[in-house]
């Protein structure tokens, strides 16, 4: 969580509007800045567009309109995947490889050691699962096999969809050790979470989606403030606010 | 682990993704499941054609005129290879779309392309894993080739690598269509649908347009099955090859273009737009490029090495005005036997279809002449020999015919032998042998011990 003085944003999101044919905005207007080394949470029902949000930032999905600005420069497209890392959501790479063939391809990509490969499968627990075909991973080993990918790409952007997808109540209490010990070492995360709870206990701010609409931005005390509920919930904040 | 600043591109090593690309397609059944069904293909047409070979050289081996007429490009390779294309129109199409449709289904592309490497290296490295499975699906073809040497049987190497490599250019570029059609749909059985229709739509091309004049014989050109036909005769053509080679790298390039899902469609087809213009151009320069090697061992898109060194020495235009239409099967003989021998051997050929847009039923009695004028003489014939011909042009230019060379003569190559025997390898032990590799490459790799990281969580 960064304190104090407010440092210059990482990432600048301006403006962004996304549809889809002749219906309405997927995201509309969307704005916010991520800070360095900060775990920013998007959070909103499901069809609220967060998914589309991160699509379009990663440069995955073209957009309408808006722009996108890393460190105060415009970031076009083609510098985009230099600078940020995008983990979709239910994805299983590669179903036919085993897990240590997809890591040892993403490590060889990125010049990743053995032993790097090994801390990243150590800090997700992914051990039982390096001789199985991807296909045959169940939901949990597959979403960490993702988080893998991303703790394995340098980028000092991650973007993740649904991080905590799959998991149980303990294995979402060591991922989120496992994130936090990556924004120590300066890298900064925007997640995408459905479950409050989970948005509650990881992210420093909170970016509340709703109709692919920006409804509040803040910290946990911040929203509070903004919304008169001292004790609330991010539940109840969600609600209030939309 | 440490973050790095962006700007990876430039350190990314492209072994990793070839790797992967090979690892992925070895991965998938499609490959193998073709490689087990042309082993019988290639292994009956083979079979067939060896013995069809034997049976026309039974009567050969006692007359050396019939045995001129053996050639095994034409009685053994060319129908062999034949059920290898039948095999490649139809199946590599799949083995192809997987390489892209795979990661578009599962959702992969998208860590694909976000990965530190051009486009162009991503579409690049699938290509050559394309390449990897057409060599090969190949296998079944090529250890025919060496089957049919075992059994005593004649090999031309230039002729024989000349018909290899057109099969190959043709495999890459229904790969390349393939892949194209991969980038550009939401599913690989759609994929395979668009593929398939361009693939199995040149054959009714083929069949339907061949022999007729204008824009359906435009259209037959057109057609992919074209592509191998030089080749089947002995001929490398430069041009062909070139324009080959064009449409498979445009076709490269229209898969760089829709492969970035974060580039709108408007921008997308602007950009195909103008890769169409190129390829069309390409084709255009290619199509001006007239030179040719003939390979054959018998030489039969050439006339006789006296013959040819004499007329590469006119340097006047020789202006050859056919009254036929194209379709006429005396065309078809003299374009084979005279025309297209002539545009190779001397500089400067022009012909001109004086008939070409009427029908054979509104012909005159000048119907079938052919007026030849070199050097501001002109003679006719309606002879489609070049027996005839070239005395012809020769009286044209005011010199005498060569003397016939002596050991310029195609012995022929009659065999009677059987390869019923060689169906145990293609029915039997090629696909033991295609199942063990198949085997072999769906092990899973042992974990290296730094991968078990002490301290880690059970």
């Amino acid at each position: 969580m960064i304190e104090g003085h407010n440092p210059a944003p990482l990432l600048s999101v301006e403006n962004l509007t996304k549809r889809y044919g002749r219906e309405g905005a997927a995201i509309d207007r969307v704005a916010f800045s991520a800070l360095p080394g900060e775990i920013l949470g998007i959070i909103g029902p499901n069809g609220a567009g967060k998914t589309t949000l991160l699509e379009a930032i990663a440069g995955l999905l073209p957009v309408d309109s808006g722009e996108i600005f890393w460190r105060g420069e415009p970031l076009g497209l083609a510098r985009r995947r230099d600078a940020i890392f995008y983990l979709p959501d239910a994805v299983r790479p590669y179903r036919d490889q085993s897990t240590l063939q997809v890591l040892s391809f993403i490590a060889g990509v990125f010049r990743r050691s053995d032993r790097e490969v090994g801390e990243a499968v150590a800090e997700l627990g992914l051990q039982p699962a390096l001789g199985k075909r991807v296909y045959a991973l169940s939901k949990g080993y597959a979403r960490r096999l993702m988080l893998a990918v991303g703790l394995l790409a340098p980028h000092p952007l991650l973007l993740m969809d649904e991080p905590f997808d799959g998991f149980d109540l303990r294995q979402t209490h060591d991922i989120v050790g496992v994130l936090r010990n990556q924004t120590t070492h300066g890298r900064t995360l925007i997640l995408s979470i459905h479950q409050l709870a989970d948005a509650e206990r990881v992210c420093d701010r909170l970016i509340l989606l709703s109709a692919g609409r920006v409804r509040g931005i803040g910290s946990l005390a911040e929203l509070r403030a903004e919304t008169g509920l001292p004790a609330g919930s991010l539940e109840d904040i969600f609600l209030a606010i939309t | 682990m440490q973050s790095r600043e962006p700007n990876l591109r430039a350190t990314a090593s492209i072994v990793p993704l070839l790797t992967k690309e090979f690892a992925e397609i070895a991965a998938g059944r499609a490959l193998w499941t073709m490689l087990l069904l042309v082993c019988p293909l290639v292994g009956y047409s083979f079979v067939e054609a060896v013995s069809l070979y034997s049976e026309s050289s039974s009567a050969a081996t006692q007359s050396p005129v019939l045995a001129r007429s053996l050639s095994p490009l034409d009685g053994v390779l060319v129908p062999t290879f034949g059920s290898f294309y039948v095999a490649v129109t139809l199946l590599f199409p799949f083995v192809a779309i997987r390489v892209l449709g795979q990661e578009k289904e599962s959702g992969a592309l998208y860590l694909l392309v976000q990965l530190p490497y051009r486009y162009a290296t991503l579409v690049t490295a699938k290509l050559c894993a394309i390449l990897a499975a057409l060599c090969m699906v190949s296998i079944p073809a090529v250890s025919a080739i060496a089957i049919w040497a075992i059994l005593g049987g004649h090999l031309a190497a230039t002729e024989t690598l000349n018909l290899v490599f057109g099969h190959l250019l043709y495999g890459l570029l229904v790969g390349a269509v393939g892949l194209f059609a991969a980038v550009i749909s939401d599913s690989s059985s759609t994929a395979a649908i668009m593929a398939l229709a361009l693939t199995i739509g040149s054959w009714v091309l083929d069949f339907t347009l061949a022999g007729r004049s204008g824009l359906s014989s435009w259209l037959a050109q057109m057609s992919l099955t074209q592509t191998l036909r030089p080749f089947e005769q002995g001929l490398l053509s430069l041009g062909l090859v070139l324009g080959i080679a064009a449409v498979i790298f445009g076709l490269a390039t229209l898969t760089v273009v829709w492969l970035p899902p974060g580039v709108s469609a408007r921008v997308k087809i602007v950009r195909s737009l103008s890769c169409l213009l190129a390829i069309v151009l390409a084709l255009g320069v290619a199509a001006q490029v007239r030179t040719s090697i003939d390979v054959s061992e018998d030489r039969r898109n050439s006339f006789s090495s006296a013959d040819e060194a004499l007329l590469a020495k006119f340097r006047l235009p020789l202006i050859i005005s056919v009254n036929l239409v194209p379709e006429d099967p005396r065309y078809i003989d003299l374009r084979r036997n005279v025309l297209s021998k002539l545009e190779r051997a001397m500089p400067n050929v022009t012909v001109v279809l004086v008939n070409g847009r009427r029908s054979i039923a509104e012909s005159s009695d000048a119907y079938g002449q052919i007026e030849y004028a070199y050097g501001g003489r002109t003679d006719r014939s309606r002879s489609t020999s070049p027996r005839e011909i070239l005395p012809l042009v020769y009286a044209l230019a005011g010199l005498a015919p060569p003397m016939p060379g002596s050991g310029d003569e195609y012995p022929g190559y009659p065999l009677v032998v059987s390869a019923d025997a060689a169906l145990l390898w293609f029915l039997g032990g090629l696909p033991v042998l295609i199942a063990l590799a198949w085997w072999w490459a769906r092990r899973l790799p042992s974990i290296k011990p730094a991968c078990l990281h002490e301290g880690g969580k059970p």
